[in-house]
């Protein structure tokens, strides 16, 4: 039996995912995220009259306060497990994904342990981010 | 590819441990000892599972009521990186040690090895001993334990314990009798999260090996049990046995499938980790069945492997035992 062969026969048997109802969930699970941090936003921007860049870092860094929290208090995962990409596409799941390798890593030392680790899954965000930014600053300079 | 056939060579006595009762393990009535502990009062899994196999081996010398002066090899095999459970383990004893890895086949392995030298009266007796601790490789091999990563239907859930046995030329009621060692076979399969579909064709050559080499039928064996396939991979293997070789069974039963009860409803395809097939073996299989063929499973993959895009690649060990009344 040859390799494409034997793809077949995986590709005949292998459990199709629910990929209607994950999308679904996850719409509607990021979509509440998006109106809370909304709303933190606005409560930021309107009742502690902060201008509404600074409401937005600040939305955005509670809500990877939040995350972080709620990832060590140890039932993070449990809820990521059921809203799926729904809470890991917002900022959230940066912070639950940092957490998590830090937490996971912490017997192993602060240096080797949780300094090499903690951005395990998160520090290619953090690079190509950079890297993503820097390029559209230069087409920016470049146009004007 | 030859069979390996003993004479004499018995397994005395097992030690079974289950550590996690996440999932319902459907054996928990049937195993030795039974906790709900991923630490056992280490500060991390990664020595709590060596705490695991400390308790399965002291266990397993208590009731069989010996010493570890009497003990001549012991065989030990993991999951973790560079085998740390079994060789942590085996530091605390006076007693020669062989680490083996063939993945979730490593017990089956142990045996081979453990059976070869007894029965050429080379040794009195082996101690093989297995454990697999579910955080562990979670860590190790997917996310962050917190991370509770997306799943998919056909991963499996890695099972928490520790099997020991002990193996000599004395006499008793599970006889060892041949054994094939396997092939690693690569089929390109790149899914690191269908282990099952790159174990599968291991399982069907190694087992397709061994009934060439002895001459027999697959009907010769009341029941075939296989590692830690999940639900999936056993359809894979039979339908891969069916068109590659003509043969068909029903009586394949898959260990990591029966340890969980797993169905095509279930979230996960079934457990995985080197204590399935001897978890099930010892207290299901040998209750039950007379003439048993086990084919161990393993899954030779690695971080690094699947980082260099390599194909997955699998390999099966088969023990063929004969339960004497």
């Amino acid at each position: 039996m040859d390799k494409s062969e034997y793809k077949k026969i995986i590709k005949s048997k292998k459990p199709k995912e629910d990929e209607f109802k994950n999308i679904i969930i996850s719409f509607f699970v990021g979509g509440l995220c998006g109106i809370f941090g909304q709303a933190l936003t606005d409560i930021f921007n309107k009742c502690f009259h902060f201008s509404i860049n600074d409401s937005y870092m600040l939305t955005m860094v509670s809500l990877v306060l939040i995350g972080s929290v709620l990832t060590g208090l140890g039932f993070f995962d449990k809820v990521v497990s059921f809203c799926k990409c729904g809470l890991i596409v917002p900022t959230t799941g940066f912070a639950h994904a940092m957490t998590s390798a830090a937490m996971d890593t912490r017997n192993e030392g602060l240096v080797k342990g949780i300094g090499a680790n903690i951005f395990k899954l998160t520090g290619s965000i953090i690079l190509y981010g950079i890297v993503v930014a820097f390029f559209v600053s230069l087409i920016k300079v470049i146009i004007g | 590819m030859k069979n390996i056939k003993f004479n004499n060579v018995y397994i005395n006595n097992y030690f079974t441990l289950v550590s996690s009762k996440a999932n319902n393990p459907t054996i928990l009535n049937d195993v030795d000892l039974s906790i709900e502990d991923y630490f056992l009062n280490k500060k991390t899994f990664e020595e709590g599972e060596v705490e695991y196999q400390t308790l399965v081996t002291r266990g397993l010398l208590d009731k069989e009521h010996k010493k570890l002066e009497d003990i001549d090899l012991m065989i030990g095999g993991d999951l973790q990186n560079q085998l740390f459970a079994s060789n942590y383990n085996a530091s605390k004893y006076e007693v020669p040690f062989l680490g083996v890895f063939s993945a979730c086949a490593s017990f089956i392995e142990g045996i081979i090895i453990g059976a070869s030298l007894i029965g050429r009266n080379k040794l009195r007796n082996a101690l093989v001993v297995t454990s697999s601790n579910n955080l562990v490789s979670e860590k190790q091999f997917r996310f962050p334990v917190e991370y509770g990563a997306l799943r998919k239907k056909v991963n499996s859930f890695s099972a928490s314990g520790a099997v020991s046995a002990i193996i000599s030329n004395k006499k008793s009621n599970i006889m060892v009798e041949s054994a094939n060692i396997g092939k690693v076979i690569d089929m390109g399969h790149t899914d690191t999260n269908d282990m099952g579909a790159c174990m599968a064709p291991a399982v069907a050559e190694t087992l397709y090996d061994h009934l060439k080499s002895t001459g027999r039928n697959i009907n010769y064996y009341d029941v075939i049990l296989t590692g830690d396939l999940g639900i999936y991979g056993v359809e894979y293997l039979k339908e891969y046995l069916n068109k590659k070789y003509k043969i068909k069974s029903n009586r394949i039963i898959d260990a990591g499938v029966m340890l969980y009860n797993a169905t095509k409803d279930s979230d996960f395809a079934g457990g995985s980790g080197p204590i399935c097939a001897p978890l099930i073996l010892f207290t299901k299989i040998i209750k039950k069945y007379k003439k048993i063929l086990v084919l161990g499973s393993g899954s030779l993959h690695s971080c690094m492997s699947s980082n260099l895009k390599k194909s997955m690649i699998g390999v099966s060990h088969a023990v063929s035992l004969e339960v004497i009344d």
